[in-house]
């Protein structure tokens, strides 16, 4: 898990003097809104370290023809205890096959690093007042568990029976 | 019972770890009210009117003699206060409607210490409370019942497994409960849970789930929608992901009264079941995940290993009973004695519903002597039922009298289960941060009212469901009475209704039931619940229960006998109930 410190993160958001540009230039480390990538995606180019900021009410399955485009997707909890963000991101890992960085943003908290974890995500930015030691901690904290997931791809059942 | 592995024990005592640690941040200052409700609820810690609650699960309601020991340890121990009246003091639990066991005056500083407790006796809080997958429930019959044609506890456990700590669904938009029945009799009221399962067989012999969703009570009761005839076993995981997957997405986070998945079935009508379907195909077909969540035969022969008979062999039944047996002796094995699908064996059910104590209430005491009756008859084992009752298993026919002794002595026998004083009541105002209205009083006053045997078995068959608010804890949409506490102004006051159904044979199809009139004040609530049930003594046609007398009769006989006795709410009702009383 890669924790994002806000001031040293080499993404940037295009934004003109009323918000997120309409339909910004293609250029490398972009950090885009589903509106923008909607604007560009038919001429962006391949390989350009690209990223996309989703909201929780994002259908993921409708982008998976654009994922070999982007380096980076930005799942947002707007509060902590919104879960839709869990379910887009174990979509894009495991239905969507996505490989590239998963980072979690918005209210998030320590405490919901096992679940971030567990459903793909790889990078975390937490919320202002949370630590990254705590966040670690809460990472070690279970042997394992009963389902699948993206880190364990088989149930306990499986894996004991293997 | 099931068995526990060593993961599953390393599993509860690291859960009561990642507890202890988040109230320690909590009580030191780290971890603010806000952040640590959430985290909490899903370790079963509510906070509420006077003290914390602690609602302890107990899986599909199976409980061990030493579990029950131990709960009564936690009891005497830690649920305690210094201050206010004797039922203030603590001591006690209260079984749920949901097979748990709640505690209501543990100080929140033991709280780390009571789950270790639990998890010394493979028991914990784990999502019993927040917006995840709660306890699921069963028929307390499980695995005796005579008409059972599929055991369902080996699936509740490998359900109960799978929802534990799922990481996607920790945060729906709102509570899950899931309740399965592998009977005849549907006693785990499915349809009127978020999923409702209910096993049977295929034409070839096949186990397969019938798959119900979107049932629930609170202000919008709604009876669950078939959305799978026939889900084989080994798919049921897959096929409730894509239930709940689609709900963690789709359901409404804009308004906490419309969160439940009903309201989105309700809304989405056809097109959620093609969704379901559709992620259900995606997860079978195309999903690195998905197909490994079929349950394995060796899975489930693993699991069913620990459900197998404690008992060797059937014994030999005795047909008649002696004439020269008491009375209430014979009651009681007409009342508190079912029918066992093993020759020579009786489940026995231990009412908790007795003068002077609330609905499901036991103190430890009582707790340590249902304990010990499991142990001398029961080979270890009870069971919590959904109307709030204790039952042992294994009783073997030739014990009944001695049981009944045992039972008398501990204050377990009352011959009442099924009438009327076998009522289902939620905690109520008494105890409950949410509720409008008391509902530990009105359960006093209608016992004290209806304290004569005769007429209650004269009464018969009879569900009285009463909530302290629309959350429906105490499910009074499915009573056949049912009373509902509504807050006016500030005052308590009680809405009648009458000929809901929990879907069983005795009552009919899952429907909620029908309010009679406006609300009565509470001390109005014996005299109306005599004349409901004066209404259906007089009207009844011979051997016609109560359930049947009110379907046929609809609302209006009950409306005027009740209407007769009103006293405080009399002037306001003749005035016009909508503007003067709650409805």
């Amino acid at each position: 898990m890669k924790f994002i410190d806000s001031h040293h993160d080499l993404w940037h958001r295009v934004s003109g003097e009323d918000g997120p540009k309409p339909d910004p230039d293609p250029q490398r480390d972009r950090l885009l809104t589903i509106e923008q990538w909607h604007a560009v995606r038919g001429y962006w180019p391949v390989g350009l370290n690209t990223g996309l900021a989703l909201p929780n009410t994002a259908d993921v399955v409708l982008l998976a023809a654009d994922l070999p485009k982007l380096a980076l997707i930005v799942l947002d909890f707007p509060k902590w205890t919104d879960g839709r963000a869990y379910s887009q991101a174990r979509l894009l890992r495991s239905r969507l096959g996505y490989r590239g960085e998963l980072r979690a943003s918005g209210e998030v908290l320590v405490d919901m690093l096992p679940l971030l974890q567990r459903t793909g995500f790889d990078a975390a930015r937490l919320r202002a007042d949370q630590g990254e030691a705590a966040a670690r901690r809460a990472l070690g904290i279970f042997a394992g568990h009963y389902q699948a997931d993206t880190l364990a791809p088989l149930p306990l059942f499986a894996r004991q029976s293997a | 019972m099931y068995r526990y592995t060593a993961f599953d024990r390393q599993f509860v005592h690291t859960r009561a770890a990642q507890f202890r640690d988040q109230l320690g941040r909590h009580l030191a200052g780290d971890l603010p009210d806000d952040d640590f409700r959430a985290l909490r609820l899903q370790n079963g810690w509510y906070v509420q009117r006077h003290a914390p609650m602690l609602r302890v699960a107990v899986p599909y309601g199976e409980l061990s003699s030493r579990q029950l020991h131990q709960l009564a340890r936690i009891a005497r121990e830690h649920d305690l206060q210094e201050a206010g009246t004797p039922a203030e003091r603590g001591g006690f639990g209260h079984f749920t409607t949901r097979q748990n066991l709640q505690f209501n005056w543990i100080p929140l500083p033991q709280a780390a210490d009571v789950m270790d407790l639990l998890a010394d006796v493979d028991m914990h809080g784990i999502q019993t409370s927040g917006n995840c997958i709660r306890n699921i429930t069963t028929d307390a019959l499980a695995g005796i019942a005579a008409d059972e044609h599929i055991d369902p506890r080996p699936y509740c456990e490998i359900l109960r497994q799978w929802s534990t700590l799922h990481p996607e669904f920790a945060f729906l938009p709102r509570k899950f409960k899931i309740a399965v029945s592998g009977a005849l009799e549907d006693r785990a009221a499915t349809a009127w849970h978020d999923i409702g399962l209910n096993l049977r067989h295929g034409e070839d012999g096949a186990v397969g789930f019938q798959v119900r969703v979107g049932g629930g009570m609170g202000r919008t009761p709604v009876i669950g929608t078939v959305i799978g005839e026939f889900v084989p076993w080994q798919q049921i995981l897959v096929f409730i992901e894509a239930v709940v997957r689609v709900y963690n997405l789709h359901g409404r986070r804009d308004n906490l009264y419309k969160a439940r998945i009903k309201i989105l079935v309700k809304a989405e009508g056809q097109r959620f079941t093609d969704a379901v379907n559709a992620e259900f195909a995606a997860l079978l077909n195309d999903d690195a995940l998905g197909a490994a969540q079929l349950i394995p035969q060796a899975e489930y022969d693993r699991v069913a290993a620990s459900f197998t008979s404690p008992v060797d062999r059937a014994l030999a039944e005795s047909e008649a009973v002696e004439s020269n047996l008491p009375q209430a002796f014979k009651r009681w094995l007409e009342r508190n004695v079912h029918a066992h699908k093993l020759p020579g064996y009786r489940a026995v059910t231990l009412s908790l519903k007795r003068a002077g104590l609330p609905p499901g209430d036991v103190t430890a005491d009582q707790m340590d002597g249902a304990a010990t009756l499991a142990e001398r008859y029961s080979q270890g084992e009870l069971r919590v039922t959904h109307e709030q009752n204790l039952l042992l298993p294994w009783v073997a026919q030739k014990d009944l009298h001695a049981l009944w002794l045992d039972a008398r002595e501990g204050g377990f026998a009352t011959p009442n289960i099924g009438l009327l004083t076998d009522m289902i009541a939620c905690p109520g105002g008494d105890l409950c941060a949410l509720a409008n209205a008391r509902s530990i009083p009105i359960a006093a006053a209608i016992n004290e009212r209806f304290d004569d045997l005769d007429m209650l078995h004269d009464i018969g068959d009879i569900d009285l469901h009463i909530s302290g608010c629309i959350n429906s804890c105490g499910h009074h949409h499915s009573g056949h009475i049912g009373i509902l506490g509504v807050d006016k102004d500030g005052k308590e006051w009680y809405q009648v209704s009458v000929a809901g159904s929990d879907g069983s044979t005795l009552s009919g199809e899952a429907v909620p039931g029908k309010v009679i009139g406006p609300s009565f004040a509470a001390d109005e609530v014996p005299d109306v619940l005599e004349a409901v049930i004066d209404t259906y003594r007089r009207e009844r046609r011979a051997g016609e229960r109560f359930i049947d007398t009110a379907r046929r009769l609809g609302t209006p006989p009950f409306r005027v006998a009740t209407d007769a006795v009103r006293g405080t709410t009399a002037a306001s009702a003749a005035r016009g109930a909508a503007v003067a009383l709650p409805v």
